[in-house]
């Protein structure tokens, strides 16, 4: 066993990193263990953090200080963007609704008719995981996307939304209404009734499973919704079989 | 850091703006080289991106100062002795977590402390620091005890430490 003062003598040069690798650990172990030792460490370290500071380079250019290339920069941060952009694509895709999804309580519409109270706390149950649901179906790579103006309506794996962005608010007593189309069907039928967020954006996710429908369509109705459209349909988007 | 290891390049880019003139200006000091220190500085904040859990906690400008200067001092190895590397690349995580912060550091108040050390204080530790300089080849140059040229170090860094009371937060 080294005598303790020669062990502290140690402790500087671990501190300072010019310590052998063996003896680097050697020290590393004892500081686990002695208190005297490591508040050693604790009162030098941050001297050594000071001597790097010593060397800061100066922001900005006077005789004969080092200051570093804006160049430098710039090319970190190209590729810094390009691996942040590739790692979240939907970001570049869905700038509006991924934003909406991941900040607003989204307004899941699953239908006009009055529901009981035990539907109701099965819907609350349920609306969480619908949520998780609806962003990974909007960020999917693998969603089927048909753009109109104002929106999308998004496909993936049967499961279908209609997204808006910039949706006005409708007049007084008035709501949206989306509308399907079945193949194969002569008349459209009634879906879901929604307004948009305070935002403009709304997110709806149709009850009807897309493989069985032609069309998808939006229009203003009175509030409660109708059986038939009564007014122009704002978005009307036919889906590819 | 929460936001960077999030891969946001925003806060990433707020980490560079704050921590690039240390690193750079370590990295300059050790290989006197701007090309290869810029090198340095794109690897280590390449590193931090790409393997941000890297930093667990404590100081992030100690932290990130001496990966800097391992990094640099790598090199210069590389160079001089043949790949020969005796210090560990990156300090460990224990280390970091006992960190001291430092508080309104200012690289001119460490210059005029540095310049108050006797020489044969500073010279061990300027060496060893920024030369990359293991203690057997500081003792060797100066033809000193090993024994001589550890406690020259401890006394010089405890004399910059006490010199810099104003500046270090407990």
């Amino acid at each position: 066993m080294r005598p303790h003062d020669e062990l502290l003598d140690s402790v500087a040069a671990y501190a300072l990193g010019v310590l052998p690798p063996e003896e680097a650990a050697e020290v590393q172990a004892h500081l686990q263990s002695c208190d005297s030792c490591r508040e050693e460490y604790r009162y030098l370290q941050p001297a050594v953090t000071a001597l790097a500071y010593s060397s800061e380079a100066c922001a900005d250019a006077t005789a004969g200080a080092v200051t570093v290339s804006p160049l430098l920069k710039a090319r970190l941060m190209k590729q810094v963007r390009a691996e942040a952009a590739a790692r979240q694509p939907s970001r570049r895709v869905w700038p509006a609704y991924a934003l909406a999804a991941a900040c607003l309580a989204l307004a899941i519409a699953t239908g006009l008719a009055d529901l009981s109270l035990s539907e109701r706390l099965n819907r609350e149950l349920t609306q969480s995981a619908m949520q998780r649901q609806t962003i990974a179906d909007l960020a999917a790579s693998t969603s089927q996307r048909y753009a109109f103006a104002g929106g999308e309506v998004v496909e993936n794996a049967g499961r279908l939304y209609i997204a808006m962005t910039g949706l006005p608010a409708p007049p007084p007593g008035r709501v949206y209404q989306a509308w399907t189309l079945a193949k194969g069907a002569q008349r459209v039928a009634p879906s879901v009734t929604f307004v948009p967020s305070s935002g403009g954006v709304s997110i709806v996710r149709l009850p009807q499973s897309a493989t069985d429908l032609a069309a998808v369509a939006v229009s203003v109705e009175p509030a409660g919704g109708s059986q038939q459209p009564t007014t122009k349909p704002i978005a009307l988007v036919h889906l590819s079989s | 850091m929460e936001r960077v290891r999030a891969r946001d390049a925003e806060a990433f880019e707020t980490l560079y703006d704050r921590y690039h003139r240390l690193v750079y200006g370590v990295a300059m000091r050790v290989l006197a080289d701007v090309s290869a220190a810029e090198d340095v500085t794109q690897t280590v904040f390449l590193k931090i991106w790409s393997s941000p859990a890297l930093f667990r906690d404590g100081n992030f400008g100690a932290w990130i100062a001496r990966v800097a200067r391992n990094r640099a001092v790598d090199l210069v190895r590389t160079r001089t002795l043949h790949g020969e590397s005796e210090i560990p690349h990156s300090i460990p995580a224990e280390d970091a977590l006992e960190e001291t912060a430092l508080a309104r550091i200012s690289g001119e108040r460490v210059r005029e402390a540095l310049a108050q050390l006797p020489v044969e204080q500073r010279e061990p530790i300027e060496l060893g620091f920024f030369g990359g300089v293991t203690q057997e080849q500081i003792a060797r140059s100066t033809g000193l005890p090993l024994g001589t040229v550890k406690t020259r170090i401890r006394t010089g860094l405890r004399r910059l430490r006490h010199a810099l009371e104003g500046q270090v937060t407990v």
